[in-house]
């Protein structure tokens, strides 16, 4: 099993809520030093021996301050110098293909191959960002992915009419490493979206969900799979949850017990359910509405989280046991660990004794 | 319904009694069909109310006599083009289809002269490697061929055994090698801009052998058509004939956009 160590890399100051949040207050210094703590967190990741680090794409709000993750990512390639770079998105419905294709490129070369290129549809927020329909998005997302792949294999410039894209000419420089293509990894919580990634053979990623939820994704994946003539490794799925590990478990509970004082985060969803609401009317969830509505309003006690598998909390040893646990339930092969708070020194210690007490012991699993 | 506006005539030329159809008026498109024989499509359709489509069905196709005349693709574009100036036309272009790709291009390169430009749609005339071929299999394995979503076509009865066997007969005897380099060879020499089209579920003619035209033709220009099996002109009728119909009216300018991103004044 290998372990990706993920950051939003959020505002690491107090700020407003809702969705898009206002920038009343916004201090210049405090988003430099939250970009600063996480090129910190994800360059010890790298030494202490994350086998990925992980960026995403949010916009308009405090939750994350990578609204263009090949920004940050061009950064990690001059930080991170061993684990991969994984980006889990860009939201690729909201964007150009092509230049998603490019930056993918970019990056792949700078790290020499060691990009791992998701492709998210984003959270229904996104939808509002660069004003797209999301009733379409996941047409518009499947032509995207398979436009970027040809971007990609293509040696001759060629032209693109499809649905939702035209293109005269395409003929991208520089291209990719790794041949033919990078690793691809598609959010894949709803049936079409597992079918759809199980289809082309393509990873799956699972996030914001609980391991019994998962482990139904990934059953529908491995089936689809089946069908489509190949059998899915664990490095093919990957499931993102949060962590914490302390020198004790007593120690973890009282960190965590601690970050209760620190600014709260609100998932964009949450923190305008108006929007949230509106948008799941254009038929954006697809056929497993309340499940899906269900899985990005999840909000648990801490214990309930442990035992659902949305964290892992306690000394060395207890996450490895509980990893153990998410390993014989779910089979995937990547983890994609969140910090479960920034609380300065602890979450820094955190990463540093998941490195050397934790992830060693992930080879076997 | 489809072809509704396109009237058939005979044109008498190299001793065969041509069948074609014909739409619309404006700069002529001379179309080569497919391995399938003359099929009108939507695409058709949509092309001729912009232009005059003069679509031919090629001798030893459809309820024309068995063609044992012909020897190769080379040969029959001589036909065709004998046809082509019995109608009376001296600028034309030409739209041809897999099989009929070939036929196309052997015309162009005989009477380059009369011809204002090329469009190949999932054309066969240069493959890589042989792949599935409808006419030589099963009706239903022949649409998963044709059509990227067999269901969305309109139900139409298959065409029957003794025509489909007639028209594999004849196209297997005159296309000749995937790699056919004394053809090749003379494609160098096409002054004309040529657009070729691959669908980009197409197994027939695969995407990944469009590299094959863009490296034979001079001026050629490749549209990957998105969710397109083989019959482009069936899956996508909208896109091939915008892409088409822009081509033709602007030839190389096509490449650059002129219709207006503007929303409001």
């Amino acid at each position: 099993m290998k372990a990706s160590f993920f950051s939003s890399v959020f505002y690491l100051a107090q700020a407003p809520g809702g969705w898009p949040a206002a920038s009343t207050g916004y201090s210049p210094q405090d988003a430099r030093r939250s970009m600063v703590t996480a090129l910190e967190q994800f360059r010890l990741a790298d030494e202490v021996g994350f086998d990925w680090v992980t960026v995403a794409e949010h916009h308009y709000g405090p939750m994350g301050l990578t609204p263009n993750p090949m920004v940050f990512a061009g950064a990690l390639t001059q930080v991170v110098k061993r684990a991969r770079i994984a980006l889990l998105g860009p939201n690729v419905p909201i964007l150009n293909p092509v230049r998603v294709a490019e930056e993918f490129a970019m990056l792949d070369t700078l790290t020499d191959g060691r990009l791992i290129a998701g492709m998210m549809r984003g959270t229904p927020n996104e939808y509002v960002t660069y004003n797209t329909n999301p009733a379409e998005s996941r047409a518009i997302f499947e032509e995207a992915v398979s436009l970027i792949r040809r971007a990609w294999t293509e040696t001759q410039p060629f032209g693109w009419e499809g649905r939702h894209f035209q293109f005269r000419s395409i003929s991208i420089w520089p291209r990719p490493v790794q041949q033919p293509y990078p690793p691809i990894f598609v959010s894949g919580s709803s049936p079409e979206s597992a079918g759809f990634a199980a289809r082309n053979r393509i990873s799956l990623g699972l996030a914001v969900t609980t391991v019994p939820q998962a482990a139904k994704s990934v059953a529908l994946y491995r089936e689809a799979a089946r069908e489509a003539g190949w059998t899915p490794r664990p490095d093919n799925i990957l499931y993102r949850l949060s962590f914490h590990v302390a020198d004790s478990d007593a120690q973890a509970r009282s960190d965590f017990e601690d970050s209760a004082r620190l600014p709260q985060r609100m998932s964009p969803i949450q923190a305008n359910p108006a929007l949230e609401k509106a948008v799941a009317a254009t038929g954006y969830y697809g056929t497993d509405l309340s499940k899906q509505r269900a899985r990005v309003l999840l909000s648990h006690g801490i214990e309930e989280r442990i035992t659902a598998g949305q964290i892992l909390i306690g000394s060395a040893e207890t996450v490895r046991s509980q990893i153990r646990d998410i390993a014989d339930k779910l089979g995937a092969g990547v983890l994609d660990l969140v910090p479960a708070f920034q609380s300065g020194e602890p979450t820094f210690r955190s990463i540093r004794l998941f490195g050397e007490k934790v992830r060693p012991h992930l080879n076997d699993l | 319904m489809t072809g509704k506006a396109f009237e058939e005539r005979f044109v008498e030329a190299d001793g065969f009694n041509i069948r074609y159809v014909e739409a619309g008026s404006g700069p002529p498109l001379v179309c080569l069909h497919g391995g399938g024989g003359l099929r009108l499509a939507p695409a058709h359709d949509i092309l001729a109310k912009n232009r005059r489509v003069v679509a031919f069905e090629m001798p030893g196709f459809g309820a024309s006599p068995e063609n044992r005349r012909s020897v190769s693709t080379e040969d029959l574009g001589r036909t065709m083009n004998a046809a082509v100036k019995a109608l009376g036309l001296n600028s034309y272009s030409l739209m041809g289809t897999s099989f009929g790709s070939k036929v196309a291009l052997w015309m162009a390169i005989e009477r380059p002269e009369t011809v204002e430009s090329i469009v190949l749609i999932s054309p066969a005339a240069i493959r890589e490697q042989q792949g599935p071929v409808p006419t030589h299999v099963a009706p239903e394995e022949a649409a998963k061929l044709l059509y990227a979503h067999p269901e969305r076509q309109p139900k139409s009865a298959p065409p029957s055994r003794e025509l489909v066997a007639k028209h594999a007969a004849l196209t297997s005897r005159l296309l000749g090698p995937g790699r056919d380099a004394p053809f090749e060879a003379r494609l160098a020499e096409l002054p004309h801009p040529v657009l070729a089209l691959f669908g980009t579920a197409d197994r027939v003619t695969p995407p990944e052998g469009a590299h094959l035209f863009s490296e034979a033709l001079p001026h050629c220009h490749i549209i990957l058509v998105y969710d397109a099996a083989h019959a482009i002109d069936a899956d996508r009728p909208e896109a091939l004939a915008s892409v088409v119909g822009d081509f033709l009216a602007r030839q190389d300018r096509f490449l650059v956009r002129e219709t207006s991103g503007l929303i409001h004044p």
